[in-house]
């Protein structure tokens, strides 16, 4: 049976596409018996140590006006093992679709950011539309979202961190949480296990959510213990999970989409941050080694960091 | 006369996720005990967890709400007292949001604004005092 692809929510009987072992320190996941779900692993036997998560029995409920559920208990799984004092981050590598896996960390000081956040318009992650929706705070309705915040672990433009998240995944769901971590560390200079999982249905190109985990590790959860998930999703928003694409929710009356300019393809000129019409003369004189070519929006470009060629006017 | 209630809230009136304090700041905790300069402050063990190595007047009871006298000064996180028995309450109100099961249920446009002060915290860049009375 052809599934209804406009799902306003992503009912998750589910598949983590996490590549977990790819990561340091943080692949084991501690068999539990949680209210919500229960885990186990499944090795794949390559050899490699690549493992597929797989949510077993009962599902994650569906989007019931909450950003966010508890899962488990509350209680993390992360084994004595992975728990350590010294400061780490690590991701996972992309799978054969270009999703992100889990990332996970234990936060302190030590790795938090110093200086401001840099540029991340450079990277597009699966299912990345550029919409806008006027009653979205911000208007965009995704956001490149770090699984590991920047306020946590300072990193910039890792394709392997940053996921296509509705502003409501990330500004309601995560940051909350991002938030009371990163002002915990300060305050203790403690270090807090962390590991985020974007959670994807089959094959799909959009996260239906992320799961979130922290433990603080020197008072033993005592001052930071979570275990929830995340809902990607956008209050009047209809979300196709297996594209990115996105549409007005049918009961939704008033409220209008902003859709930017329609694809084209531009040249871009990595060197100058500058872009072009195909057909330019400065694409002639461009060294190839700068070009680079680009099907988008102008809007996307501009997101980007690039600016339009004075001459050709794209 | 009531109680004198101190609390810390975020940006939507959040205190606990899972029976736990959404923050802290010591320099909150200073901020108190300037304020009450030796006077007794009421809370439970769970609170005391966080002012053990502070130097002040404390009186730790896990029924404390229910002792603590008119004019006395309670310091509140995973319990909340009767609104009708708060004569003062004094809030320290984060600059962010955090995940939050349990709240402030209170109007506070029931009752009279007093003060509202900003302060630098240790670990948060803005900490807002307010003082309500009823």
């Amino acid at each position: 049976m052809k599934r209804n692809r406009w799902k306003k929510i992503a009912k998750l009987g589910l598949v983590l596409a996490a590549a977990a072992s790819m990561l340091a320190g943080c692949g084991g996941i501690a068999e539990n018996t949680g209210e919500v779900s229960s885990r186990y692993r499944e090795n794949t036997g390559s050899g490699t140590g690549d493992e597929i998560e797989v949510r077993d029995g009962s599902e994650i409920p569906g989007y019931d006006g909450e950003p966010y559920i508890v899962l488990d208990g509350n209680e993390p799984s992360f084994t004595e093992s992975e728990i350590t004092e010294d400061s780490f981050e690590s991701y996972s590598e992309l799978d054969e679709l270009g999703r992100c896996g889990a990332a996970c960390a234990s936060v302190g000081q030590e790795i938090m950011p110093t200086e401001e956040r840099g540029r991340i318009g450079q990277v597009r992650p699966t299912g990345w539309h550029t919409v806008k929706y006027d009653f979205v705070d911000g208007k965009y309705l995704y956001n490149r979202c770090h699984l590991l915040g920047y306020q946590l672990t300072g990193e910039n433009a890792n394709e392997k961190n940053l996921i296509t998240g509705t502003r409501y995944l990330n500004v309601d769901g995560m940051l909350p949480f991002e938030n009371m971590i990163a002002d915990y560390v300060k305050e203790t200079e403690n270090h807090v296990m962390y590991r985020v999982t974007p959670v994807y249905e089959g094959d799909d190109l959009v996260a239906s959510g992320v799961e979130m985990e922290g433990y603080s590790v020197e008072d033993e959860g005592e001052g930071i213990c979570f275990h929830v998930f995340c809902y990607n999703v956008q209050p009047n928003v209809e979300i196709d999970y297996s594209t990115g694409e996105s549409r007005l929710a049918e009961d939704t009356s008033g409220l209008e989409p902003e859709k930017d300019g329609a694809a084209a393809e531009y040249i871009l000129n990595t060197n100058t941050r500058k872009f072009h019409r195909p057909e330019c003369s400065g694409v002639k004189a461009m060294k190839e080694s700068n070009k680079e070519t680009f099907t988008g929006s102008r809007e996307e470009l501009i997101e980007m960091g690039y600016e339009a060629c004075g001459q050709c006017k794209p | 006369m009531g109680m004198i209630v101190i609390a810390c809230v975020d940006q939507n009136n959040g205190m606990l996720f899972h029976r736990r304090r959404q923050s802290k700041d010591r320099a909150v905790r200073g901020d108190i005990l300037r304020m009450l300069n030796g006077k007794t402050l009421w809370m439970n063990a769970y609170s005391y967890g966080q002012f053990g190595e502070d130097d002040g007047n404390f009186c730790v009871e896990e029924e404390f709400l229910s002792k603590a006298g008119a004019g006395e000064y309670c310091f509140v996180e995973d319990q909340m007292a009767d609104e009708k028995m708060i004569e003062k309450l004094i809030l320290y109100r984060w600059d962010k949001v955090y995940p939050a099961d349990r709240r402030l249920e209170f109007d506070l446009g029931e009752w009279k604004p007093e003060e509202f002060m900003q302060m630098q915290g240790y670990s948060h860049a803005v900490i807002t005092r307010e003082v309500y009375l009823r």
